[in-house]
């Protein structure tokens, strides 16, 4: 299918990674526009005009999270999050990766915007070879004059830093990402204070996601009419998709907000495999609820997925079809959240351990009746009660799951097996 | 510890605001010369923070790509994540256990090969995929580990996380 | 001040105040693990979940600061069910091994699941296995697996000590608490985590497995060991004290102790423990003893006449005994020589005494002398926490060493013992040079020269005069000081207080029961006894050859004395002088006042019978009473609180009169390379404990680290000749950065013969051949 890419370039221009390819296809415009003709003021509101909002998960708009900034004369810093781990979301990687120079431009946009006077991107340690592309790019645009003291002559300083960290889903939690880049243990932080007023060394800070910022130098070039012509008024412009599972092409797809959900399967990633059916569809990464195929209309905005009994999330969707185990997927991603809890709150550390004991249990046909009630209280037991939101993360799927393919639970207990002879068990709780 | 750990420090350090900042960066550093962290490196580390030791222990045991114990050359990742073990990632893995005759968390007796588990490395469109020294294997057939274990023998993949 | 309801009750708080606190006032209990108000919020457990109106979810009472109007349920469905999820979560990796588990009883985990856990037990799966019985140290055990993570004894080594030997290894379920390189914690402070722990999963070496609730007895108590005395609680079982927990004291006191002060508490069945009566170094029956000395008693009086016996008290007494001592000299002996015995010569009026409030509203703080951490642990806690509060807190030491450290960070000077009270005095010249009684301080040394700048000591006056609240902690090392002290007060207009580190731990008991406390009155009587005007000495836990900085005078007056009885605990130094040895009771075996170095009155209980013949006080005088067929009113009430002060001593009287001047200090020998300073460290000084033994080291005596170096020394100390005026000693030292150069610095009252033998030190040498250890 063509299309015009925004975000992902990439796939339009090759090596757009390099610096002179970059600069050759219009790359830093925006950049020399933003502060030529903009006051920082001037472009959070260009950003809230657009409608932007936080590619991260949370959908919040991006416009008015800079605009809490206390005017206050401290040192600001603008982080970007780069800590990509929830199952089924590899948007980022594909930015990092293939398209560095424009989350590099639209950071140093978005800091001249937010008066942040450094900058940095907190990369997942995993992403080895995207920190080297990050750190490329960052190197060949302060040799341009793009990064450091006064930017093209504007007066504008920012400095901007790639960061590793080391193996920790949690840090791509805001405050324990903070945490982590201020060299400690990346456990959450009590909030209030947020970010904004007490972030990174206790400076107001302003945390982005990588795909929210890489939209900013296409906002600045096309203009906030041009993005609120894509989507829906609440959920307004572009957004990458990530597709995996079950399908016939799973790849990044980058469309307009509210495409509806069938769309996104069928037309662009090739539909289930032949002679298959989908079952259910994780639309917005392994943290959001399940939505089973008639909901396949759904146009992907924040407000109709929500509606539909989901979450929009991070664009994640994982696609599971008729082969697929329910017992088996569930299993597997509430073990991740086990894996990856950081053990400082007693519901999240300990829930998640015991569900996927009980959920591996029931897998090997173990099960008890009981333990799809008592599966069903633990997660009652963890909802809203954790310190961060990665103890409800752990829920979507599972609760989703229980109320929708009950009967599979169900006919792993009484036939002692999975009756689709499934195997995906085989490794959990090894 | 080695005369450039403590240059490393500094440059480091001068990097950020807050000093602690240069912790993980120095541990990825020496981790990538030493292939693991042992109790001196710690120690060491600890000094030239002028750091509790209790500090860069609690810190680096939290990040699962911080190695506290010996591990081979090759440190293979395999993806149990969702979409790759849709795509039969738990096979792979039993023919990667069967290959080198090691379990998942061990390492070969040549000290060639450790075998782990990854959770979802974001490359789920290729599942299922592997990484080795963190570099990505990508869209494997779970029935022939051996194409891994050769492809990774080649040179240029031999740079250390 | 905010105003909410919590329970349908109103109560108002201090802004800032979390909801637990704030229920707590209306004694509305919320559970909490890791919730511990000194220590702040975490939030981390989750049990102290609590309704709060118009918020969505739970919330944890422990992590919500209250606000104007708001409205808290901490009892209804959602509350429970909350709680009780938690506390199942608590309990699936725990294991089931309350029977055996020392806290069994003591537990908050117990009593929580009790109160509101679940039924039974849901969970089926095998529970992690992680390390059972693993050592923090020699005192303190660990098991991970009974651990609920609360972080408690982390943040307490680390945040509040600031000694980080506590750590989190790991990541979420699989998280642990351990010691740096599974190496054992050093600390002084690692006992308070096992108050901390809300579990059993950090426990009492010692007690381990000794002692269940219900075959034991707990008796509210002070801490004996320093004259902070620490409120604690002795836990006894068949005539044993067999653990010491901190007692807290709401408003007032955490309830923390040192492990000096824990684990120190078994001298009172000590292999060393007196528990025959000795005269003329032949045991003998109580009887016989009581009569020998009633006999010499009496024979002295008839011979010379009232006031030819003297009393010394020392050791750990309570004022009771100390005013049936001074009572038994007076009616019975015919004598008013009873002093206290000193091991320094400064002395404190109680108007200038401050207390451990003080402290907590301090700017700025004076170690003279002393260095709390070693001399008064908790006061070092205390100033930690006030530093948490204030990190502006300005900490300055005055001494022949460095005072300050690395977590109490501070400014040193550094001025020989004898010359403190003169840098105080010029410092307040430079600074308020026409201040009350200033011109008069420094009239004789005006010209005296100071290893310090100028600009420094004028800096130091200024500090003194600019401290919106100024305490300090004198170590009475420097008698002059006391003067000085005076002065200070009376220039400065905004709260001066003074806390005085040195002992006997009950000095200021001893004072209340009418003895005077004075180094000058102990020296006097003492030159009574050498000129033959007094015939015998009672040392009431006094041990001259230990303790008195005048040796010489010591020994003369034991080698003249006709008789000298001794009730002691331990064998003093003095024994070769000793013609009867009576065994005491003592601390834990007797009840009664102590008052320690906040002027602050407490009850030490008794909680246990004193071993062998070893009898109270009381039941010696009385005898003495009985055989000299004298009532003496032994059962007058005489009690220490006066109900106008509640706990606290008298500040009145003690005014001062018109400033004198610092006298001039020696010149010092200068072909004397080496200067030997003391300094009182809890930990080596005082009665004897097994349990401690494996924290004690030989090597007590401490150089600087560049002479540690010439001598050889290693990391963890060693043996280093000593050439004294009477010959070579072998004397256990380590490098402490803390002393200066050619210093050599030695614990007050240490227990290690060769302390005694420095005197004249001429040099220190390496030896030839190092004994081993
Ligand atoms: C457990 C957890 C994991 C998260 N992981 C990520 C992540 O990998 N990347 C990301 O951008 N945001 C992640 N978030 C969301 C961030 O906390 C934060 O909301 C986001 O970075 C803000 O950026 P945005 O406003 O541009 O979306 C995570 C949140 C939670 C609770
Ligand atoms: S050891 Fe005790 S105090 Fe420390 S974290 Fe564990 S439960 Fe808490
Ligand atoms: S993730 Fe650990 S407490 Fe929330």
């Amino acid at each position: 299918m063509s299309q015009k890419y925004y975000l992902l370039r990439n796939r339009e221009v090759a090596d757009i990674d390099r610096m002179d390819v970059y600069l050759a296809h219009g790359g830093y415009q925006a950049l020399k526009t933003a502060l030529t003709d903009y006051k920082p003021e001037e472009l959070v509101d260009l950003v809230k005009k657009s409608g932007l909002r936080g590619r991260g998960g949370a959908g919040f708009p991006t416009g008015m999270k800079w605009g809490f900034l206390p005017n206050d004369g401290r040192k600001r810093y603008l982080v970007v999050n780069s800590d990509e781990a929830e199952p089924g979301t590899y948007k980022d990687r594909e930015i990092i990766e293939k398209n560095p120079h424009q989350l590099v431009e639209g950071i140093i946009i978005s800091s001249y915007a937010t008066k942040a006077r450094e900058a940095y991107i907190y990369c997942r340690g995993e992403f080895l070879f995207g920190a080297e592309q990050l750190q490329r790019a960052v190197s060949e645009a302060y040799a341009e004059g793009f990064l450091g003291e006064n930017i093209l002559g504007s007066g504008f300083s920012v400095d901007l830093k790639v960061y590793r960290g080391a193996g920790a889903y949690i840090c791509g939690e805001e405050s324990a990402l903070l945490e982590s880049l201020e060299g400690r243990r990346g456990n959450p932080r009590l909030k209030p204070p947020f970010p904004a007023i007490a972030g990174l060394y206790g400076g107001p800070t302003v945390v982005n996601n990588v795909e929210t910022i890489t939209n900013v130098p296409a906002i600045v070039t096309y203009g906030a009419e041009w993005y609120t012509s894509m989507g829906t008024a609440k959920s307004p412009g572009v957004k990458i998709f990530s597709v995996s599972g079950r399908v016939s092409r799973p790849d990044n797809y980058e469309i307009p907000l509210a495409t509806p959900l069938r769309s996104l399967i069928d037309d662009y990633a090739g539909g289930v495999l032949p002679g298959h059916k989908i079952k259910a569809v994780i639309p917005g990464g392994s943290s959001v609820p399940l939505l089973l195929p008639d909901k396949l209309d759904t146009p992907l905005d924040y407000e109709s997925v929500l509606q539909a009994g989901s979450m929009l999330g991070s664009g994640g969707c994982i696609v599971l079809d008729d082969s697929v185990c329910m017992v088996g997927a569930t299993a597997r991603l509430v073990k991740f959240y086990r894996e990856e809890s950081c053990g400082k709150c007693t519901p999240c550390r300990e829930g998640t351990y015991w569900m996927t004991d009980v959920l591996d249990r029931i897998e090997r046909g173990q099960g008890t009746e009981e333990d799809l009630d008592t599966l069903m209280d633990i997660a009652d037991n963890i909802g809203g009660k954790c310190f961060c939101p990665l103890g409800d993360a752990s829920l979507g799927v599972l609760v989703s799951a229980m109320k929708f393919f009950r009967d599979e639970f169900e006919a792993h207990v009484r036939e002692h097996a999975c009756p689709m002879g499934a195997k995906l068990y085989d490794t959990v709780n090894h | 510890m080695k005369p450039e750990w403590n240059q490393w420090a500094r440059e480091f350090k001068e990097q950020y605001p807050g000093a602690n900042s240069a912790l993980m960066p120095l541990l990825h550093r020496i981790q990538a010369e030493e292939g693991w962290l042992s109790d001196e490196t710690i120690h060491d580390v600890a000094t030239l923070f002028d750091l509790p030791e209790s500090y860069v222990e609690s810190v680096a045991s939290f990040y699962s790509l911080f190695f506290r114990n010996q591990v081979g050359k090759k440190v293979v990742h395999v993806c149990v994540g969702l979409s790759c073990a849709l795509a039969g990632s738990d096979r792979l893995m039993e023919n990667l256990e069967h290959r080198l005759g090691i379990k998942e968390g061990q390492t070969t007796a040549d000290g060639e090969y450790t075998l782990l588990e990854a959770e979802c490395l974001a490359a789920c469109n290729q599942a299922p995929v592997v990484q080795v020294n963190l570099r990505y294997f990508e869209g494997l057939d779970p029935e022939r580990p051996d194409v891994l274990l050769e492809s990774s023998k080649s040179p240029e993949e031999e740079v250390k996380p | 001040m905010i105003r909410l309801t919590i329970d349908g009750q109103e109560v108002t708080v201090p802004e800032g105040t979390m909801i637990v606190d704030a229920a707590a006032r209306l004694g509305v209990d919320v559970p909490v693990y890791c919730y511990h108000q000194a220590l702040g919020p975490l939030g981390a457990c989750r049990m102290c979940l609590v309704q709060v109106e118009k918020m969505p979810k739970l919330v944890t009472g422990c992590t919500t600061a209250v606000t104007e109007g708001m409205v808290v349920h901490t009892k209804g469905g959602a509350v429970e069910k909350g709680r009780k999820g938690v506390l199942e979560f608590l309990l699936i990796n725990h294991p089931l091994d309350c029977p055996v588990c020392d806290k069994g009883g003591e537990c908050y985990l117990q009593d929580y699941t009790f109160e509101y856990g679940p039924g039974r037990g849901r969970f089926q799966e095998p529970k992690i296995q992680k390390v059972k019985n693993g050592p923090i140290n020699d005192l303190v055990l660990i098991d991970q697996e009974r651990c609920v993570l609360c972080q408690r004894c982390v943040r307490f080594m680390g945040d509040y000590v600031g000694e980080e030997q506590l750590l989190l290894e790991g990541r979420g379920v699989e998280t642990v608490v351990t010691t740096v390189d599974h190496q054992p914690a050093t600390s002084q402070f690692t006992g308070n985590v096992i108050d901390l722990c809300p579990v059993g999963a950090l426990l009492s070496a010692p007690y381990y497995h000794k002692g269940r609730p219900w075959n034991i007895d707990r008796h509210s108590t002070v801490c004996p060991h320093c004259p902070v005395g620490c409120s604690s609680l002795a836990t006894t079982r068949e005539s044993h004290i067999i653990r010491l927990e901190g007692r807290p004291v709401p408003d007032r006191d955490w309830g923390w102790l040192c492990d000096r002060g824990r684990f120190g508490y078994d001298f009172g069945y000590h292999a060393d423990r007196i528990a025959d009566s000795w005269v003329k170094e032949r045991a003998t029956s109580a009887a016989q003893a009581t009569r020998d000395v009633a006999e010499w008693m009496q024979q002295t009086n008839a011979q010379y006449g009232p006031g030819s016996i003297g009393f010394v008290m020392g050791g750990q007494f309570t004022a009771e005994e100390a005013h049936l001592i001074k009572k038994f000299a007076h009616d019975v002996a015919q004598s008013d020589n009873v002093a206290v015995m000193r091991n320094v010569r400064g002395y404190l009026p109680a108007a200038l005494n401050g207390t451990f409030q003080d402290l907590t509203e301090a700017d700025t703080v004076v170690f003279v002398g002393v260095d709390p951490y070693e001399a008064v642990p908790v006061v070092h806690l205390k100033l930690r926490d006030r530093l948490r509060h204030f990190s502006q807190l300005k900490v300055l030491g005055v001494g022949p060493r460095r005072l300050t450290r690395d977590t109490m960070p501070g400014r040193d000077y550094l001025v020989a013992s004898q010359d403190e009270a003169v840098f105080f005095a010029r410092a307040l010249a430079a600074a308020a040079k026409d201040g009350p009684g200033v011109q008069t301080l420094v009239d004789s040394v005006r010209d005296y020269v100071l290893p310090v700048s100028d600009a420094d000591i004028e800096a130091f006056g200024q500090a003194l005069l600019d401290a919106e609240h100024l305490s300090l902690l004198w170590d009475g090392e420097n008698a002059a000081m006391a003067e000085v002290l005076a002065v200070l007060a009376g220039l400065r207009e905004k709260p001066t207080a003074v806390l005085p580190t040195f002992g006997p731990v009950n000095w200021r008991g001893y004072e209340q029961a009418g003895i005077d406390p004075r180094y000058d009155n102990v020296e006097e009587l003492l030159n009574k006894t050498r000129t033959g005007e007094i015939r015998m000495l009672v040392l009431w836990g006094a041990d001259l050859t230990r303790d008195l900085p005048d040796r010489q005078l010591a020994e003369q007056a034991l080698a003249k004395a006709d008789y000298v009885v001794s009730a002691q605990v331990v064998p003093p130094l003095d024994m070769p002088y000793i013609d009867a040895l009576l065994p005491v009771a003592t601390w834990g075996e007797v009840e009664g006042t102590y008052v320690n170095m906040e002027g602050r009155l407490s009850i030490g209980a008794a909680g246990v019978q004193p071993p062998g013949q070893a009898r109270p006080t009381r039941t010696y005088v009385a005898n003495w009473g009985r055989l000299f067929r004298q009532d003496f009113g032994l059962d007058d009430e005489w009690d220490p609180f006066d109900s106008a002060q509640g706990d606290l001593i008298s500040r009145a009287g003690n005014n001062h009169g018109p400033a004198q001047a610092v006298p001039r200090p020696g010149t010092r020998d200068a072909s004397q390379e080496w200067t030997i300073i003391e300094g009182d460290w809890v930990m080596e000084n005082g009665m004897p404990s097994e349990i401690l033994e494996p924290r004690e080291t030989e090597f007590v005596a401490r150089v600087s680290p560049e002479d540690a170096a010439r001598l050889g020394i290693g990391e963890h100390g060693g043996y280093v000749e000593a050439q004294t005026a009477g010959g070579t000693v072998m004397i256990g030292v380590q490098a402490d950065p803390a002393i200066v150069e050619r210093t050599l610095w030695i614990p007050r009252g240490s227990r290690h013969d060769w302390a005694q033998h420095l005197e004249g030190l001429v040099k220190l040498t390496r030896p030839e051949e190092v004994p081993s250890v």
